[in-house]
């Protein structure tokens, strides 16, 4: 018995043959894992509504996934999903983009978004570095490290965007690397049945531009960093800030119930027709 | 025995790439010599006798190249979770 | 009971900003987004309150790209969506109304435009996004933009801003200001079932998108609403009419711009509204918005003092009413364009005219304050 086709297939355009990365991006692996989580839950993709902003981790659900699919403008994606969920509250919707899309230019809307609690699944790539746009420094991008726009090394410090987003009020939140797949699809499969936002931040490898201003090198160099620096969750709450230094804390921060906003939308009609 | 099918159109290269040489925990793949389409080399298989059918090459591969099917009624422990460990 | 009824049927005495909101609801809208900005507070104050009533949603957010997003998003599942803010709202959403225009999504956004530039002065009213509203997003399109001059049209207008953007796949502003959005005057609510409303089309099933044309079409494509299991595909960056980015081909880069410009050009005879009263005038008063007020008085002062003077008022302001200009330049020796701002509408009016009469422009007084008719009369007894 052979395959002629990749299993995952079936839910990705007939006419979309090829993916868009640079060899070796972590962008595939998240893909595959976001897929694998719907797969495993046994949903259609019909019961889905991708939207996603500007930069390269925007592509992945635009053109290849096969359902209604958004692609929006910098920054904005969350904004937009907003109008979508309250619209179409018993669909599941999934936000898909990068750092720099999400965390820089639409900055406001993630923590807001947090803060109302709206059901929405956003699934942050975060690779340090704007890709597409060719190496710029992003918020996330270690103090220290050269890059194009920071070429005596960047003064700023960087966002640690899970636990903003936790204490903005998410309900849901992990953050896996791609050296953590397995991990990530249960985590994005705890996210989708989640009533309340939830965030995946995915840290992934971008070995075109942030490999070769880092010097970590190429993908399998990246992957392997990702493994040597990882910390579960659990031991980091007992280490020193010290110790931590250039770790990457990974697991779940968050996973709690509260009121969620499409939801408290419709009661709020149901509760106002009825009082007719 | 579990089937490992390559995609090879759809590979990306093992110079390029190679997640899937590094991700396999018994190191089954290499370059091949031969290139696709796109110019890049896929990676080809040394052979299934020793895969555990953990499917990580699968599972990381970028660019849904790779396909292991588990052979069914072999009960290939699953290795995913290797890198779970502490 | 009332409290819920969708058409508040009657005659009433309330706010240009209370009839904006009404006439939003009897128009079926049931998504609205906004960012409290004075002097358009009031149309997303009472949505907040009447929406809910009439299995509508409000959601007031972050700022007014939020607003504008989410309005879009929601046009996108169906939903009659609008937005509602003032000049720096509108400054902060111009490239998500590009994106609009790019996705041909229907959205109606309400302005209440207000003294500019920058923070300028919130709460009077200025005609100072007449040119923003319409050119202000980067890239080439065409815009619908309407422009009214009573609370009463603020009523009817947003009515037909909707049946535009339904219709048209675009969005559409309605032109209001601080003056009238703020003027309490009667406002004439019919019977929900005189009311006619445009509806959207909606695409129909197929196995791919590339089976159907979403996007593109100058007679307006049927929208692959969000769903329904259409898979639509969209993106505001340059696509082909299945929807799929194409950021290599000329021909379809030049298709995604001429395009939606065609689909409003094409149809502007259905959608440019004038007000022409300038049979057997020698001096036309040309004004849109609040001004037409002044303008109207004025014409019966000079009247009455024996002045061959008319007045000819555009309810649409984009796509400009360049045939209608034209043609009532041939008919008259004078055009006195009237403004509230220093002459945002002139320079397209003054290059539809000028070949057949004589145009000039007068902006108010003191800007800020509407022209004094008799400053108007005054200036045509100088000319």
């Amino acid at each position: 018995m052979t395959v002629s086709i990749h299993p995952l297939k079936k839910y990705t355009r007939s006419h979309i043959t090829r993916t868009t990365t640079c060899p070796g991006c972590g962008i595939g692996i998240v893909s595959q894992a976001i897929l694998r989580a719907i797969d495993e839950l046994e949903f259609n993709m019909d019961d889905f509504v991708f939207v996603s902003g500007i930069g390269c981790s925007a592509w992945i659900p635009s053109p290849l996934y096969n359902t209604d699919t958004l692609h929006t403008t910098h920054g904005r994606p969350i904004a937009f999903a907003t109008g979508v969920k309250l619209g179409l509250p018993n669909k599941n919707v999934m936000v898909i983009s990068g750092d720099g899309d999400l965390a820089a230019i639409g900055g406001n809307h993630l923590i807001h978004a947090a803060r109302r609690n709206i059901n929405l699944t956003v699934i942050l790539l975060n690779n340090g570095i704007y890709g597409m746009t060719g190496g710029q420094t992003a918020p996330t991008t270690p103090r220290g490290l050269t890059t194009i726009t920071s070429p005596y090394g960047t003064m700023e410090h960087n966002f640690d965007i899970t636990p903003m987003v936790v204490t903005a009020g998410a309900s849901y939140a992990a953050r896996w690397t791609t050296y953590h797949p397995r991990q990530m699809t249960r985590s994005i499969k705890k996210a989708i049945q989640k009533k309340g936002f939830a965030l995946i931040e995915a840290m992934s490898q971008c070995p075109v531009q942030y490999g070769r201003v880092s010097k970590l090198g190429k993908a399998v160099d990246m992957l392997k960093d990702f493994k040597v620096n990882s910390v579960k969750i659990n031991k980091a709450r007992n280490m020193e800030p010290e110790a931590l230094l250039g770790k990457i804390v990974i697991g779940e921060f968050v996973d709690i119930e509260k009121a969620e906003l499409s939801e408290e939308c419709m009661n709020l009609r149901r509760k106002m027709m009825e009082a007719m | 025995m579990p089937k490992i099918t390559i995609f090879r159109q759809a590979c990306k290269g093992v110079d390029d790439c190679g997640i899937c040489t590094f991700i396999c925990p018994k190191q089954l793949f290499q370059a091949s010599e031969e290139m696709n389409d796109a110019g890049y080399l896929p990676p080809e298989y040394k052979g299934e006798r020793e895969c555990t059918g953990c499917q990580n090459c699968m599972i990381y591969c970028p660019d849904f190249a790779i396909v292991v099917e588990k052979d069914i009624g072999d009960e290939a422990p699953d290795k995913g979770d290797e890198n779970e460990q502490e | 009971m009332s409290r819920n009824k969708k058409v508040l049927t009657g005659t009433h005495f309330e706010m240009g900003n209370w009839a904006c909101a009404e006439g939003a609801i009897a128009a079926g809208c049931n998504f609205v987004a906004g960012y409290p900005i004075t002097p358009a507070s009031e149309v997303a104050n009472r949505l907040a309150a009447r929406l809910p009533r009439v299995n509508g949603t409000f959601l007031q957010t972050e700022d007014e790209i939020g607003a504008i997003c989410s309005a879009i998003g929601a046009s996108w599942v169906g939903c009659k969506a609008m937005t509602v803010t003032s000049g720096p709202g509108i400054s902060l959403m111009q490239e998500n109304i590009g994106f609009a225009v790019a996705t041909e999504t229907p959205l109606v956004i309400i302005d209440v435009q207000r003294f500019g530039p920058s923070t300028g002065v919130p709460s009077v009213g200025l005609a100072a996004d007449m040119v923003q509203v319409a050119r202000g997003s980067h890239g080439d399109y065409q815009i619908i933009a309407l422009s009214p001059e009573s609370p009463q049209e603020m009523f009817d207008l947003t009515i037909r801003a909707f049946s535009l953007a339904e219709a048209y796949r675009v969005p559409v502003f309605l032109m209001a200001d601080g003056f009238i959005g703020h003027m309490r005057e009667q406002i004439v609510i019919p019977e929900e079932d005189r009311t006619k409303i445009k509806q959207r089309k909606i695409a129909e099933q197929s196995v791919s998108v590339l089976d159907r044309r979403d996007f593109l079409d100058v007679k307006v494509a049927p929208m692959p609403v969000f769903g329904l299991g259409l898979k639509a595909h969209v993106t505001s960056s340059c696509h082909d009419e299945h929807g799929m980015r194409n950021l290599s081909d000329p021909a379809v880069m030049h298709t995604y711009v001429m395009n939606p410009i065609k689909k409003i050009v094409n149809h502007r005879d259905d959608i440019v509204q004038v007000e022409d009263d300038c049979i057997d005038a020698e001096v036309a008063l040309v004004s849109y918005g609040t001004v037409s007020r002044s303008a109207r008085a004025a014409a019966g002062l000079a009247r009455k003092n024996g002045l061959k003077v008319g007045t000819f008022r555009m309810l649409t302001c984009w796509p400009f009413p360049d045939k209608e200009i034209r043609q009532l330049a041939e008919n008259v020796e004078y055009m006195l364009v009237l403004e509230n701002n220093t002459g945002q509408m002139y320079p397209y009016i003054k290059a539809e005219a000028a070949h057949a009469c004589r145009v000039s422009f007068l902006g108010p007084q003191t800007l800020g304050q509407i022209h004094d008719p008799e400053y108007i009369l005054s200036h045509l007894n100088r000319r």
